[in-house]
């Protein structure tokens, strides 16, 4: 009785809510079904739907042609948009009705509460050293949570300048290496009447990027780990300093005034219309500023992220590394189909959506024709290669109470209405990571 | 006719399915939600019984009591500025002007699209960088009260209560010209007989015959105000900084984004008790015979 009452509430709560939301954008999701005899049925949920995600195009091809490949396991798909599609997922898996297969983001808090209450199957046993022998050097490492394993890698995002060559070239500004180089910008960008740099904050996390990356520079990723463990070290000079810089470009009106209203999505609109300089953004946003419909097409350039005088980052410790993929519910029907399912699309789906430009690879490309890949995927492949350390998304690494907190302190801070010295005061309030880093 | 209704096996089978689909859908939902309100609990896996500590964490939790507030403003502004708006629109349309059936529809047509239609509409219209409303204020020489609508604590809360107050006057602006049209004519024209002005009519005739009606919309728009959702989440989520901040969106953002189904749970309790108070005292204060 408890589980059906549970069951009834969550629904409720899923269509009530839900459904009033995902009317908002059409298009917005898109449902593919294969019919098949097959006497095991898979069902799959996804959140790649968007018009210039090249996964979108992809997953229908793969699992179409693993369903004539397997006329007895069929795979069917369903795709939501994101923030929609978290919501959906969360839902599912309390009522216990998730679907045999879903994506996942990326190993943090997201997957955390999921994986400890035992709602995803562990995939240890299933897999054998030639998948893992198939992987980019080091993930089989990432996926792993306290030695077992939940997921195959499917791509790598990272994150780094998005900078509009034209834009630059325009007001005489240089592009930036240094801090002192990226106000230098700013002001010269500001002066020729240019938004230099664009910030979804409506979204709060694009903000989030910009103190994670500016407090990375100052501190040093392996400062950075260490205060998720220990919380009372975000209070630090080292912090404190980051927060100072950011609040600097803040006041420096290096940001678009209109940042508290424009979201995620309208951030991206805005710098593939050539609107603003310069964007931090993870590599997924290729191929919008890719797309023949983008004013910006050729015109932009990826760069890491400007180092500082007095920091103590390099440019070589990288903002994201973070693994998504495809899960296993435990209470599916059938593991072993499931599994063999997630092994071939894990690989297939890397590989060909790196290719597609998608994502950067986490399986072995060796003998890929690479030759197609547009000139962002490339030297944003060519920054990973450099790496010498990787933090993930903050957001994603912070339990997640602590993450909203510091998503909203971020705005604050943006605003200018708290000081940096209270901010570092209240990070060092927020809990420590759950994750072993 | 009469047998039907004095039936009492004919009224069971009649009222029982929908009864039981309302239990199901509405009635279970809130006790459960009420038991969970109980438990700090993330959504999957075991909750604890902490008892009434979310509640003693709500009204100690300056976020809870800022989104209380601005839903009492929210209502406010409906019975302030939203009803007096639909009552004057409604007795204009029901003195037999030219073109009534044409401005009914037409004070309709918002109420018929979706809310997150409208919400996308208005911040559409609100965007600092290309919005109506900043080209308007530009183009007859107020550039310099352009600004960033949404995006503003002192704007962002007014600017996102404005296309709701919006949405809603063709709404009950029907329901009171149904009311006022309703009136038998006989009285209206009696009163004409007796010399009485058509400001007076209004005031000693139409109004207090409408009564009933004023006190249904007065229980809608106060209930709307309580529990809007779509258009602040579509428009602002809540944001900046909680400035636009309901306790529905607050709900959500405790429940899905930071998994506190727990306290979640208990927001949502209290928005259903906030609007059960207020029916009870607008009923009880609006008597009508």
């Amino acid at each position: 009785m408890k589980a059906l009452l549970k069951n009834t509430m969550v629904i409720i709560l899923a269509l009530g809510l839900t459904g009033s939301i995902t009317a908002c954008s059409s298009g917005s999701s898109e449902a593919t079904q294969q019919e098949g005899s097959g006497s095991i049925k898979l069902t799959l949920w996804d959140q790649s739907v968007g018009n210039t995600d090249p996964s979108a195009k992809l997953l229908p091809q793969i699992i179409e042609k693993w369903n004539s490949e397997h006329p007895d396991i069929q795979v069917e798909r369903t795709g939501t948009t994101g923030e929609q599609y978290k919501t959906k997922i969360k839902t599912s898996i309390a009522a216990g009705e998730a679907p045999d297969i879903f994506y996942g983001m990326g190993g943090g808090s997201f997957m955390q509460p999921y994986i400890k209450s035992g709602n995803v199957l562990e995939i240890t046993s299933y897999l054998k050293n030639d998948i893992k022998a198939k992987m980019a050097p080091g993930m089989s490492e990432a996926i792993e949570t306290d030695g077992k394993i939940y997921t195959l890698p499917v791509y790598t995002h990272i994150a780094n300048l998005y900078v509009n060559t034209e834009l630059f070239d325009k007001a005489g500004a240089k592009i930036p290496t240094t801090y002192s180089e990226l106000l230098d910008a700013v002001e010269k960008l500001k002066t020729a009447g240019i938004t230099p740099a664009l910030i979804g904050e409506k979204d709060r996390w694009p903000g989030m990027y910009w103190y994670d990356i500016i407090a990375m520079r100052q501190a040093g990723n392996a400062a950075v780990l260490e205060a998720f463990k220990d919380s009372a070290k975000w209070d630090s000079p080292d912090f404190v300093a980051a927060a100072t810089k950011m609040q600097q470009l803040a006041k420096a009106g290096a940001f678009n005034s209109s940042m508290f209203s424009m979201s995620y999505d309208e951030m991206l609109g805005a710098f593939n219309a050539g609107k603003g300089a310069m964007m931090f953004q993870a590599n997924w946003v290729n191929a919008g500023i890719e797309d023949p419909s983008s004013a910006v097409k050729g015109k932009v350039k990826v760069i890491p992220f400007p180092i500082f005088e007095d920091g103590k980052g390099k440019n070589t410790e990288i903002f994201g590394g973070a693994v998504d993929g495809f899960y296993v519910s435990s209470n599916t029907k059938h593991p072993k189909e499931a599994v063999e399912f997630l092994m071939y699309l894990s690989e297939q789906l890397g590989t060909k959506g790196f290719l597609a430009g998608a994502g950067l690879p986490s399986w072995n490309t060796d003998g890929l024709d690479t030759s197609g890949l547009s000139t962002l995927d490339q030297s944003s492949a060519n920054i990973m290669k450099t790496a010498t350390s990787f933090i993930a998304w903050w957001d994603n690494i912070l339990p997640a109470d602590s993450a909203e907190a510091h998503k909203n302190l971020i705005a604050q801070l943006l605003a200018g209405d708290i000081t940096p010295e209270e901010f570092c005061k209240q990070m060092a309030q927020l809990k420590p990571t759950e994750l072993s880093l | 006719m009469n047998s039907v209704f004095s039936n009492k096996t004919a009224i069971t089978i009649f009222v029982l399915p929908t009864l039981l689909i309302f239990c199901g859908i509405v009635l279970v939902p809130i006790f459960v939600s009420s038991y969970y309100s109980l438990l700090d609990w993330n959504g999957v896996g075991k909750g604890t019984f902490v008892g009434l500590n979310n509640y003693a964490e709500m009204f100690n939790d300056p976020r809870v009591l800022n989104s209380i507030k601005n839903s009492l403003l929210f209502a406010a502004a409906s019975i302030f500025i939203q009803l007096p708006l639909s009552l004057l629109l409604a007795l204009i349309l029901a003195s037999n002007v030219k073109g009534e059936g044409f401005y009914r529809t037409v004070y309709f047509i918002p109420v018929l699209i979706s809310t997150v239609v409208i919400a996308q509409l208005w911040s559409k219209i609100y965007n600092a960088d290309y919005g109506l409303l900043n080209s308007l204020l530009e183009s007859i020489g107020l550039s310099h009260l352009a600004q960033d609508w949404l995006g503003q604590k002192h704007t962002a809360l007014v600017a996102s209560f404005i296309p709701t107050l919006w949405q809603y006057v063709g709404y009950h602006m029907l329901l009171m010209y149904a009311g006022a049209k309703s009136i038998s004519n006989d009285i209206i024209e009696a009163a004409k007989i007796d010399g009485a002005s058509r400001i007076r009519t209004v005031f000693s005739i139409t109004l207090p015959l409408m009564r009933p009606i004023l006190k249904v919309c007065l229980i809608f728009s106060v209930i709307g105000a309580f529990k809007v959702f779509d258009l602040i989440y579509v428009l602002t989520n809540g944001g900046p900084f909680f400035t636009t901040e309901v306790p529905s969106t607050l709900m959500y953002t405790t429940i899905f984004d930071t998994y506190r189904y727990g306290y979640g749970s208990a927001i949502s309790v209290f928005i259903i008790l906030e609007c059960l108070v207020f029916t009870v005292i607008i009923n009880k204060y609006f008597k009508t015979e």
